[in-house]
């Protein structure tokens, strides 16, 4: 059998190096190493047709599955392990659009082109890699690659205060990442495994005491929930996203925030469904301060790229209550979410960039009536705003219908309270796109025009997903529910 | 014994000597003794890797069969897999150290003492790696580090190198008048120094507090060689005082031996004596163990406190080693077979990363770089090879995954975990030092790569590009890169044949 998962590494790995390597050509080998692989992606889609299901002892199999000895020693064994399932294959369908997306969007990178689009494909190939690894250290590997390009993507390219941010990134997501790593290595060594490798953790884990498992659940949930970010440990995130250059930002938020979540729901809620049990309250409160506090703050903020980055913080509250839930119809919805929030947060971070190069600033109080003069940049506006705030027929409806209503069946009416914040978040995007986009002409200079070509490409692919799958969600519902949730309630 | 066995040390003295005399007879080229050095310390690496069994070396053997890992017994010395490991990692230090030194002024004084005096300090290192006796350890150890306290002043120009010479000698002789007095006591508690004799075949003693106050004495003793807190002040001045070459092999080389040391004096009663009856339920284990434990968690917490408050790069690293060292002890602490494996992939990883990281300060202040850390500003896109070297060094410092600091720090962390218990916290503390630790390496890569270059003094600080580092200095720094990042991904190899040696030592096996 061919091995596709480390073909599709290899891809990006490739296409990587090759950039690093090609000078003022970087961004025909980015975009010819990013189509490539979302080309790849697509195929290993269609030809996803059936789960490889549970195997003996209830221990759930992957597709593609692929496990070479890497370090074996009596005590400790580790593998380089990939498989994938349909939580696994969504997101790296995620990975590879954002991918394209962003290197279409960046095309006239003038500061260090090769160094730029290098780094946006190291940090794609690290996201992709923690999505496929079924092992511990393999895991942790791709998720501390992540953090180095990321951490110059924003020291170098960013905004004034961005060496600041870098470090407050790196420092928050590295410690995080230890405590991450500690739980994991625990959960090995007191559950007595074989080795590091997810398929024969799963039995030993999932048979840990209660009061182990909570502990464990903690570590796990603080190292994962850094990442998302939870409330109270956001703080990273407004300042990283601000100051990163726009491209930084679309993959901050479509990728680096699922890699929390997916984590979490892997190597937590799978591995340690008694943990999740005792701690659900704990989860419940958590992602509902989330909801709320996003979303308030978002309401305060003038600067568009702010107000994104903070709801941001309010949609993976979501997505965090969906996995609390547990349920397969939960972690469904979740991994729904977490895709259409991938694209949504995308796309509205882009058009903040791009109104930014427009227009000259990010206040939304500075300029208004751009529609006239803009139209299809302010159509993008609009889907991006109107996706957000859930709007039927567009991607996050059915996603955020389905976790609250997966919600329903553990907390009844506290479902109300993220619901009545809905509100709030459909109040704010339409406030913003009324004194943005109608309101009367100010703030507009004279010689204005349309974002480049290559910025307004970008933005339509995304903007034609939106669209896409908020029409048709059962194309990514049916390869979701096509994991270990079936099992499930 | 068949005197070949011991071919690897007679190689290095033979070295040795030979530089003496080639200073005598009138040879004033640096080349000429650091080819010497760098030759025998070379030859003697792969006649050690041949006594491991390495498949592509076996032929070079010169151990006879049946000696290595053979149980203890009286003698003064013994074969061991983890002694002839620690005997590579040495070596590796050495070679290293004066491959980059023949990039040094070609006609600079004292020279030959240099070379002479490394290749001696080396003898003793191999020394101690074979010792199977208290007191034969003891000499060895002396006989390193009275060759390093002279490598410190070999200049005799600067002051401030002879100061730190100075400052090494009287902390030096006061850790070996603690460590011979912490002999003696133990002499007089179990009426022998032989490893055998306080290990495997001890006899019940009737007087353990004495035994207790000369392991305490020992910990002091061997604790300033390691740089263990409280006894490691005098490293940060000497490392800082100490010609940068020089700083390389005392961090890098001189301060494992002290590692391998307290192996050999302290995995005897935590895991031997501990089980003999006559001792009680843990003998006086527990105490040693936690005495340990709190050792580590010190060193590695305090060296990476006043870490992060330096403005001068060479007393950061040395700082940031002092640190390292904290990690190594909680091999020792833990004391099963994983962690001393762990301890041990630790010493070697400390090897590439710090060894590495001074040869980089000493190429970057050959180019006319100031001392402090912001004297660096811009130096990476100038200096993109040199900087691209130290940057993977830091970041295997701070044990970023796919360099040979994470695999290391895994697996000794690791190992604490699966020892559980109590031992759980170790690794905790270890891992939240490691994510106090990015701190300070995140601003120096900070400072090399993003902050921009001083206006003033930027033609002064940095050189234009064409300005070498010397091909030996290169050649060092490129070796020590790519091990870094090759051992970093495919440790496999190394380091099963290292937790094989471990799982073998006399007192993990006995």
């Amino acid at each position: 059998m061919l091995p596709v998962l480390s073909i599709l590494l290899a891809t990006l790995l490739a296409s990587t190096l090759l950039t690093f390597l090609s000078g003022r050509w970087a961004r025909y080998v980015a975009l010819a190493g990013s189509v490539v692989f979302l080309v790849e992606v697509l195929l290993l889609l269609a030809s996803f047709t059936q789960w490889a299901g549970f195997g003996a002892g209830g221990v759930p199999q992957y597709n593609d599955p692929e496990t070479y000895p890497w370090i074996s020693i009596s005590w400790l064994t580790v593998n380089y392990a990939v498989g994938i399932d349909g939580i696994s294959l969504v997101l790296v369908l995620l990975t590879a659009f954002l991918l394209v997306a962003t290197v279409v969007y960046s095309w006239r990178e003038e500061k260090e082109p090769a160094l730029w689009f290098g780094l946006v494909l190291l940090t794609c190939l690290g996201c992709y890699g923690v999505f496929v690894a079924l092992d511990i250290l393999l895991f942790f590997l791709f998720w501390e690659a992540v953090l180095i390009p990321m951490f110059f993507l924003i020291g170098y390219w960013g905004g004034p205060r961005r060496r600041y941010a870098a470090l407050k990134f790196f420092v928050y997501t590295h410690v995080a990442s230890i405590v991450m790593l500690v739980s994991l290595l625990a959960v090995a060594f007191y559950s007595g495994a074989a080795s590091f490798d997810f398929t024969s953790l799963y039995g030993p884990a999932r048979a840990l005491g209660a009061t182990t498992q909570v502990f464990l659940f903690l570590g796990l949930f603080f190292g994962f929930g850094v990442k998302f970010p939870i409330v109270p440990f956001h703080t990273w995130l407004p300042d990283a996203h601000v100051e990163a250059p726009t491209g930084g930002s679309v993959l901050l938020a479509g990728l680096l925030l699922k890699l929390g979540a997916y984590g979490l729901i892997r190597w937590a809620v799978e591995l340690l469904p008694t943990g999740l049990g005792h701690l659900a309250p704990l989860l419940y409160a958590v992602a509902i301060a989330s909801i709320v506090w996003g979303s308030v703050v978002a309401l305060a903020q003038r600067d568009l790229k702010r107000l994104v980055a903070y709801s941001s913080i309010n949609h993976m509250g979501i997505v965090l209550l969906a996995i609390a839930v547990g349920s397969s119809l939960g972690v469904t919805a979740a991994v729904l979410l977490m895709f259409a929030h991938g694209i949504v947060s995308a796309l509205l971070f882009m058009v903040s960039g791009s109104v930014h190069h427009t227009f000259g600033t990010r206040d939304i109080n500075a300029i208004g009536g751009i529609t006239p003069r803009t139209p299809a940049l302010s159509t993008l506006v609009m889907v991006g705003s109107l996706a957000s705030l859930g709007l039927p027929a567009l991607i996050s409806f059915p996603a955020e219908f389905g976790a609250l209503l997966a919600a329903w069946d553990r907390i009844s009416y506290w479902v109300l309270l993220p619901l009545l914040i809905l509100v709030v978040t459909a109040a704010f995007y339409m406030w913003l796109m009324q004194r943005m986009l109608f309101g009367p002409p100010k703030g507009i200079p004279a010689n204005v025009h349309e974002p480049p070509s290559f910025e307004l490409a970008a933005m339509s692919i995304l903007a034609a997903l939106i669209v896409l799958y908020g029409v048709v969600p059962s194309l990514l519902v049916q390869v979701i529910v096509n994991s270990p949730i079936q099992g499930w309630p | 014994m068949d005197p070949l066995a011991y071919a690897p040390e007679f190689v290095v003295l033979a070295a040795a000597l030979l530089v003496f005399l080639a200073d005598v007879l009138g040879v004033r080229r640096l080349e000429a003794f650091g080819g010497i050095a760098t030759g025998a310390s070379a030859v003697a690496f792969a006649l050690v890797l041949a006594d491991l069994g390495t498949p592509v070396l076996s032929g070079l053997s010169t151990l006879p069969a049946g000696v290595l890992d053979a149980p203890l017994g009286p003698g003064i010395t013994s074969f061991t897999s983890l002694g002839l490991v620690f005997q590579a990692i040495f070596l590796l230090a050495a070679f290293f150290v004066s491959l980059a030194s023949l990039s040094r002024p070609s006609a600079e004084a004292g020279s030959a003492v240099f070379f002479g005096l490394l290749l001696l300090a080396t003898l003793g290192m191999l020394l101690v790696a074979l010792s199977a006796d208290l007191i034969f350890l003891l000499l060895a150890i002396e006989l390193a580090s009275i060759s390093t306290y002279l490598m410190v002043g070999y200049s005799r120009k600067e002051a401030r190198h002879l100061e730190a010479a100075m400052k090494f000698y009287i902390i030096g002789a006061l850790s070996t008048a603690l460590s011979f007095f912490g002999a003696s006591l133990l002499f007089g508690a179990y009426g022998g120094t032989s490893f055998y004799g306080l290990g495997p075949a001890a006899t019940p003693i009737g007087y353990p507090t004495l035994a207790l106050v000369g392991y305490a004495l020992l910990i002091a003793g061997l604790g300033f060689k390691v740089t263990a807190v409280p006894f490691h002040a005098w490293a940060v001045d000497v490392y800082d005082g100490a010609p940068t070459d020089v700083s390389a092999f005392l961090a890098g080389g001189t301060k494992k031996m002290g590692i391998f040391a307290f192996f050999l004096v302290f995995l005897a009663p935590l895991l031997i004596l501990g089980h003999t009856p006559a001792l009680g339920p843990r003998g006086f284990a527990s105490a040693l163990q936690l005495t340990l434990g709190i050792a580590a968690v010190l060193t590695m917490t305090v060296g990476n406190l006043l870490a992060l408050l330096q403005k001068e790069m060479k007393r950061l690293l040395a700082y940031s080693s002092i640190s390292q060292a904290g990690y190594m002890l909680i091999g020792v602490a833990v004391a099963s077979g994983p962690a001393v494996a762990g301890a041990t992939f630790q010493v070697l990883a400390h090897v590439f990363m710090k060894t590495g990281a001074f040869l980089v300060v000493a190429a970057v202040a050959s180019l006319g770089v100031g001392p402090l850390i912001e004297d660096w500003r811009g130096l990476g896109p100038r200096r993109p090879y040199l900087s691209l070297s130290f940057a993977l060094m830091l970041l295997s410092l701070a044990g970023v995954p796919l360099t040979i600091g994470f695999v290391s720090k895994f697996v000794l962390f690791s190992s604490a975990v699966q020892a559980k218990g109590p031992f759980v916290w170790l690794a905790v503390a270890g891992l939240l030092n490691s994510a106090l630790s990015v701190f300070y390496y995140a601003r120096i890569l900070k400072t090399i790569y993003l902050d921009p270059p001083a206006p003033t003094d930027a033609p002064a600080a940095v050189p234009a590009p064409a300005a070498g580092i010397g091909w030996g200095r290169g050649a060092a720094i490129l070796l020590i890169t790519v091990g870094i990042v090759a051992l970093g991904i495919y440790p496999g190899p190394v380091l099963s044949g290292i937790q094989a040696a471990a799982s073998q030592f006399v007192f993990v096996g006995g």
